[in-house]
């Protein structure tokens, strides 16, 4: 038979000359860019947005090359894609983001530091801007702002309520629970729209630190006041005022036959509720706890260049007309997000609570650490609903907090 | 003539190079379609492979630049196409070597015609083969391969590509899997209901199969077609559907099982959905519905195929229903099914649609990073979707792909000892 050493030889050389060969590419690393004050203008520029703001952003994008000569491309597209597309040279210039997943993209590189000049940051709200800033970096252009206001029926609450104490009177008097009216409801099993009544005297998701990042180590949502706030929110059940079962659809139809007096929202609900209700819907700021205006989040999305686009000025650039005063204004007028500016006044009565809001609305932390937040916040609101001892429920829900953040990065 | 100079050793050393060999036996075509092939291999080959292993040994260089992933599946892909290279050189060195020992011996070549005939005859299964290997190669073997090289580097949410380049760790993540505190207490915990998820659901289902089958087969049963029907029909709902209507009648608050049964009769309420033992009573149960029609199937054929005759022997020698059925049906039913049944634990193993349908591996549980009815599946899908830890993901997958790798091996040996039994 063959002899087993010819192929054994044969092998050996095939191995070897691949080993030999395998030197990787040979490349020179050559990192000085060189600056340009404004580099060459390119032919188009490509923006990824999503389905429901595509026409709205192609609108803006037609404006812009009416005035520069650059063509500007809206794609409706999974922003989850560019990840793997952006390094492979398929992906956008620029794409249009929430703020919270912006620490996500920041590492893993995908949105390009942002370098512009204070100037050119005025007008903007200083909230909308932190919330895109991650480790002292702009990483965005923010471009709309939302937060969550009081919601409520004006033939039921002639008078928006402006303390919780109020509130309470409103729950006590409205609610009949046999004939599925109620005074005031709000989701508490939602992080969300309850993390103002649960903060009502005070308390904190991650403590800012000074370099203008979070400490995700330091959560402060088990302190005596925010066991207060969750006291507040047991009692609502306690007392019968929210049902524990209650779920987004049958709060928002109840609201909507008008059967409710006054809900927590947002300005998502508002056409859908303007439809129930007609002129009977106002919305007004939320209610103050102890002479305290409560505190909501907020919610900011914006444009993040990429860091893979070969035209960052100009995808700066373009990223600050969409988002100047006059277009900020069309935009409201055609997607109904209440724009990032200060300078920019919408005139509209139902809106104007929501705008009033933002002030008191800080950023959701734009840090990953905070998607494992929701749900075991979600759950202790849960249990806390159910008559469970809140301090030892929210000790909890921060210990797993932590432990999940902890598996986050493996064992560091 | 050359009859003893012709050297096979010879053929085989220049075969190193695919084609001289063969152009030594004579084989003129061949030995030139080889050597051009091998040529032409190279030439397309070279800087795919040469990036391709680089890329695998080094994950890349220079962040951003690099992007692991990317050079990770080059590299693969590069691996996968050195195995295709090594296995036609292989054939083409026996090639060599049996042709240059009947060349050696004097058979002189046949005409090119027949040959080529005789080749096309040999090879012709493995071309009606070849297209769905490939296939099977790239989109089964390639992502399989993936997954495992994942296991072994540091892909999570902090060292994301392509802004940080991947490193190979070795096995790190399966260390910290039993060594880490919550990691270990998770895994175990995870594991330990998997086992008991496995073993009691299917169990319980093959019991509940096989006891309806012998009743539903007893003769004294009237209308048995319709009592078939009947019980075969949760099979015929789809199982996501019976899944979703279950989770709402178990549901603590609005569910009917809460509201319409247990309320009115017996004045309390189950925390189905929020305690981690009754949600796990409540998947059993819902499994079991689920999974006893395909079992009560078989069951049913096998129990029609047992000869009468055994019955009516057991009969004349005066045995009781319970000794007929533990030494003539019991045993037939098992011995036929056995593969099957192995393969209705293996399923249910790695069940992912019931336990995420239901409530998504919820409730939530103090100090694990599961829920409380998570299995290891639904787990390693929330690991990868919901906190990007691709690495320890990968990790628990390989563990539960050597779990039903066994389950698979012990599958094929008891079908094998079957048909070896069935030729006696």
């Amino acid at each position: 038979m063959l002899s087993k050493s010819y192929v054994s030889a044969g092998f050996l050389i095939l191995v070897f000359s691949i080993l030999l060969s395998a030197c990787g590419p040979q490349r020179e690393v050559s990192q000085n860019e060189e600056e340009q004050s404004e580099p060459e203008k390119p032919e188009e520029l490509t923006l990824w947005a999503w389905e429901d703001t595509k026409t709205a952003f192609q609108e803006v994008g037609d404006k812009y090359t009416e005035e520069t000569g650059i063509k500007v491309n809206v794609v409706a597209a999974e922003n989850a894609d560019i990840s793997l597309d952006a390094p492979a040279g398929r992906g956008p210039d620029l794409f249009y983001e929430t703020h919270d997943r912006i620490g996500d993209a920041y590492l893993q590189g995908l949105a390009a530091e942002i370098e512009i000049t204070d100037e050119q940051l005025k007008g903007y709200q200083q909230s909308a801007i932190e919330a895109f800033t991650v480790e002292g970096k702009l990483l965005g252009i923010p471009s709309s702002v939302e937060t969550i206001g009081l919601f409520y029926n004006k033939e039921l609450v002639p008078e928006a309520p402006q303390t919780i104490e109020e509130i309470n009177e409103i729950a006590e008097e409205l609610t009949n629970t046999d004939e599925d009216e109620f005074g005031f409801l709000n989701i508490t099993s939602d992080f969300y729209p309850t993390f103002p009544f649960l903060t009502a005297a005070g308390g904190y998701v991650f403590e800012k630190s000074e370099q203008g990042g979070y400490d995700t180590s330091d959560i402060g949502l088990s302190s005596d006041e925010v066991v207060e706030g969750a006291e507040m929110i047991q009692s609502w059940h306690e007392n019968g005022y929210i049902p524990e079962s209650l779920t987004y659809d049958v709060m928002n139809g109840l609201f909507r036959e008008g059967k409710v007096g006054a809900i927590i929202s947002g300005p998502w609900g508002i056409p859908d509720f303007e439809e129930g209700l007609g002129d009977k819907l106002a919305i007004a700021p939320l209610p103050t706890y102890k002479g305290k205006q409560l505190e909501s989040f907020l919610g900011v999305k914006g444009l993040a260049v990429s860091e893979y686009s070969e035209n960052k000025y100009w995808s700066t650039d373009f990223a600050l007309f969409m988002t100047n005063t006059a277009n900020s204004e069309l935009l409201f007028e055609n997607t109904k997000r209440l724009p990032a500016r200060e300078d920019v006044s919408i005139e509209s009565e139902l809106y104007q609570g929501i705008q009033d809001q933002l002030q008191y609305a800080d950023p959701t932390p734009n840090i990953p650490e905070m998607a494992q937040v929701w749900e075991p916040m979600g759950d202790a609101l849960v249990f806390i609903g159910e008559g469970e001892d809140p301090q030892e429920v929210l000790k909890e829900a921060e210990a797993t907090i932590k432990e999940q953040n902890s598996l986050l990065g493996g064992d560091n | 003539m050359a009859k003893q100079t012709h050297n096979p050793k010879v053929a085989v050393t220049l075969s190193l190079v695919p084609g001289l060999g063969q152009l030594y036996n004579r084989h003129y075509l061949k030995g030139a379609t080889f050597l051009l092939l091998t040529i032409s291999f190279i030439l397309f080959f070279y800087q795919f492979l040469n990036i391709g292993y680089w890329g695998l040994l080094t994950l890349g260089e220079i962040p951003r630049l690099d992007d692991s992933r990317v050079l990770l599946a080059q590299g693969i892909i590069s691996l996968i196409i050195t195995g295709f290279a090594i296995t036609f050189h292989v054939l083409n060195l026996l090639d060599a070597y049996k042709e240059a020992v009947k060349f050696q011996q004097g058979v002189r070549p046949d005409s090119l015609r027949k040959r080529f005939r005789a080749g096309w005859n040999k090879s012709f299964p493995y071309i009606l083969i070849g297209p769905g290997l490939f296939l099977l190669i790239f989109v089964v073997i390639f992502p399989l391969l993936y997954m495992v090289s994942i296991a072994f580097t540091d892909y999570n949410l902090y060292n994301s590509p392509p802004k940080n380049l991947l490193n190979w760790v070795g096995f790190e993540n399966f260390i910290s899997l039993v060594t880490v505190p919550i990691w270990r207490s998770t895994f175990f915990s995870v594991f330990l209901w998997t086992v008991i998820w496995t073993l009691v659901a299917t169990t319980l289902q093959i019991a509940l199969a096989l006891i309806l089958a012998i009743f539903v087969n007893d003769p004294r049963i009237k209308f048995k077609k319709f009592i078939r029907t009947v019980l075969i029909l949760p099979w015929a709902v789809p199982a996501f559907v019976t899944i979703l209507i279950f989770a709402a009648l178990f549901n603590n608050d609005f569910g009917a099982i809460n509201n319409d049964i247990l309320g009115p009769l017996f004045n309390q309420a189950i925390p189905w959905m929020t305690d981690p033992f009754w949600s796990k009573i409540a998947l059993i149960g819902i499994q079991v519905w689920v999974g006893f029609p395909f079992v009560f199937a078989i069951f049913t054929g096998i129990l029609q195929s047992i000869s009468k005759d055994w019955y009516e022997a057991a009969d004349m020698d005066g045995a009781s229903s319970w000794q007929k059925f533990k030494s003539i049906t019991f045993p037939q039913v098992m011995f036929a099914t056995a593969p099957i049944l192995i393969m209705q634990y293996a399923g249910n193993f790695n069940n992912f649609n019931i336990i995420y349908l239901f409530n998504q591996g919820g409730p939530a549980v103090r100090g694990q990073n599961a829920g409380g009815t998570d299995i290891l599946i639904s787990w390693v899908y929330n690991l990868t979707f919901e906190t990007q830890n691709y690495n320890m993901a990968a990790a628990i997958s390989i563990i539960i792909g050597l779990i039903i790798a066994g389950f698979a091996f012990y599958q094929f040996r008891r079908t094998r000892s079957f048909k070896e039994e069935g030729e006696m």
